[in-house]
């Protein structure tokens, strides 16, 4: 036999690991091209972007996004402690800390939940029949403020006699945003070839929607998103200086959309759309990958988390590892980039 | 990770490393893990804009990314102290995702810091105007062909 002639193998059936884990360390390295995919193509869009909104233009708030990577990191480090409990078999212990990594993951989805809240309110939407983001302010952005002002007025003036003081103090707002959109559509309509008509579209747009960084009104002008002769009116928005003084003209940035909440009316954030695009796709999946996590960590709550568990625990655990891994690269590049 | 070496023996049975983490190092991996998210966090802050360069301030938070992810693959996910299996699960993902980031270097390449006169008029159709040249366009054609002249 040809047995004799070599050395002798000996056949080894499987990786020295339980096969639970083999499968989840295959199921994690296919989750690794997944999220190298999906960051990749942020990073291609984002700085192929010929503009690209500043985080505060878009109400993303980076101590908020520093907070839940400090909430994910304390849950990784739970459902670790919990795994060394199981093999230690201390079941309660080690369901202690599941409990705990449960609650934390419950923490980053509530503060990701009033993220995405706070967006949505702004009608800051990745879809335009929900979304009111424009990137530029063009003849479709001022028919879309037309049409939300004429939706609000109709119902307002049916009342008739029976308005309140409320209702024609709005149906005056609205009076007054309309008589803007007619004198930007009218420099568009009179003078084609002049840029008056872009400039004063663009103003309204500000108007209602200020931006929140010169940087970003620079950048935009420079990309043809918005006319160059608006830079020049927000030159006044301050530059972050060297003391950390930034908040000093904050009244003057209160846009007609914030003032009346009610109206509700379409705003322009060059890049804007794009942003909401990535930003929503690439935290949402993350999102729906802590859900997983969370049901997994519920379930393991019915079941006695001892020695004979501890592969259970340790499986669960890599997957939030993984889980918490992308979020280390999700953090600094969606809000801090 | 001085202790990498004493720990690879194969078929080294990966219940049985009690002796390795120890809730004590998990602890130093978890402050670290912290101090590195408030470092990457520092380049929030309007001082740190004021004095340090875009890409300079990128370049760090990458690192510091790169740094987190290895001290919770290594520590958190145990791959220090597993035997030798980890590299056949861990060496074709990371290849795998390295050339498909490599594929998008053209992509990237081609659309950023190259001016845009180099933009195609299809991407113009669907960028935030229609491309009108402009005085930043000139400036981008002239720089390309000044480099197009030395070299």
């Amino acid at each position: 036999m040809s047995d004799s002639h070599g050395p002798r193998l000996s056949y080894q059936p499987a990786l020295p690991i339980p096969n639970g884990k083999t499968c989840l360390w295959l199921f994690l390295s296919t989750e690794i091209m997944f999220f190298a995919g999906l960051i990749g193509t942020y990073i291609v869009l984002r700085f192929g972007a010929v503009a690209w909104p500043a985080p505060h233009d878009v109400l993303l708030s980076e101590p908020l996004g520093a907070f839940n990577t400090f909430v994910l990191i304390c849950s990784s480090v739970t459902v670790v402690l919990a795994f060394e409990a199981a093999k230690m078999n201390q079941s309660g212990k080690a369901k202690g800390y599941i409990t705990l990594t449960l609650l934390l993951g419950c923490v980053f989805l509530g503060v990701k939940m009033y993220e995405y809240s706070h967006k949505f309110e702004h009608g800051i939407y990745p879809v335009k029949p929900h979304g009111m983001v424009y990137d530029k302010a063009d003849v479709y952005y001022s028919a879309a403020v037309r049409k939300r002002l004429n939706d609000l007025k109709t119902p307002l003036t049916a009342k008739g006699p029976n308005a309140t003081e409320d209702d024609k103090a709005r149906i005056l707002v609205i009076d007054e945003v309309m008589k803007k959109v007619d004198a930007a559509e009218t420099a568009v309509r009179n003078q084609p070839d002049s840029p008056e008509g872009v400039i004063k579209l663009t103003e309204l747009a500000y108007e209602i929607y200020p931006p929140h960084d010169q940087g970003t009104v620079i950048q935009a002008a420079e990309a043809g998103a918005i006319p160059p002769a608006i830079v020049v009116k927000y030159a006044a928005y301050e530059q972050p200086t060297a003391d950390g003084k930034s908040e000093g003209k904050g009244e003057e940035r209160e846009g007609i959309n914030e003032k009346n909440p009610w109206l509700r009316l379409p705003i322009m954030i060059p890049g804007g759309p794009m942003w909401a695009s990535t930003y929503f796709l690439l935290t949402g999946f993350h999102a729906i990958h802590v859900i997983v996590g969370l049901i997994a960590f519920a379930l393991m709550l019915f079941t006695t988390l001892d020695r004979s568990r501890a592969t259970l625990v340790e499986n669960v655990g890599l997957y939030w590892h993984f889980v918490d891994l992308v979020w280390i690269f999700l953090f600094p590049l969606l809000y801090l980039f | 990770m001085s202790d990498h070496d004493q720990h690879t023996e194969v078929g080294h049975d990966s219940h049985d490393h009690a002796h390795h983490g120890g809730n004590g190092k998990y602890l130093l991996v978890f402050v670290a893990l912290c101090l590195l998210t408030t470092g990457s966090f520092l380049t929030y802050f309007p001082f740190w804009r004021a004095h340090v360069p875009v890409p300079a301030s990128r370049a760090l938070m990458m690192a510091i990314s790169c740094t987190k992810a290895m001290l919770v693959i290594m520590f958190f996910m145990h791959l220090l102290w597993e035997a030798n299996w980890k590299w056949v699960l861990t060496i074709p993902a990371t290849f795998m995702s390295v050339f498909l980031g490599l594929m998008l270097v053209p992509d990237v390449g081609w659309r950023i810091n190259n001016g845009y006169a180099r933009y195609s008029e299809e991407r113009w159709v669907y960028a935030a105007d229609p491309h009108k040249v402009e005085a930043s366009d000139l400036k981008a054609a002239e720089k390309d062909l000044q480099r197009e002249g030395a070299n």
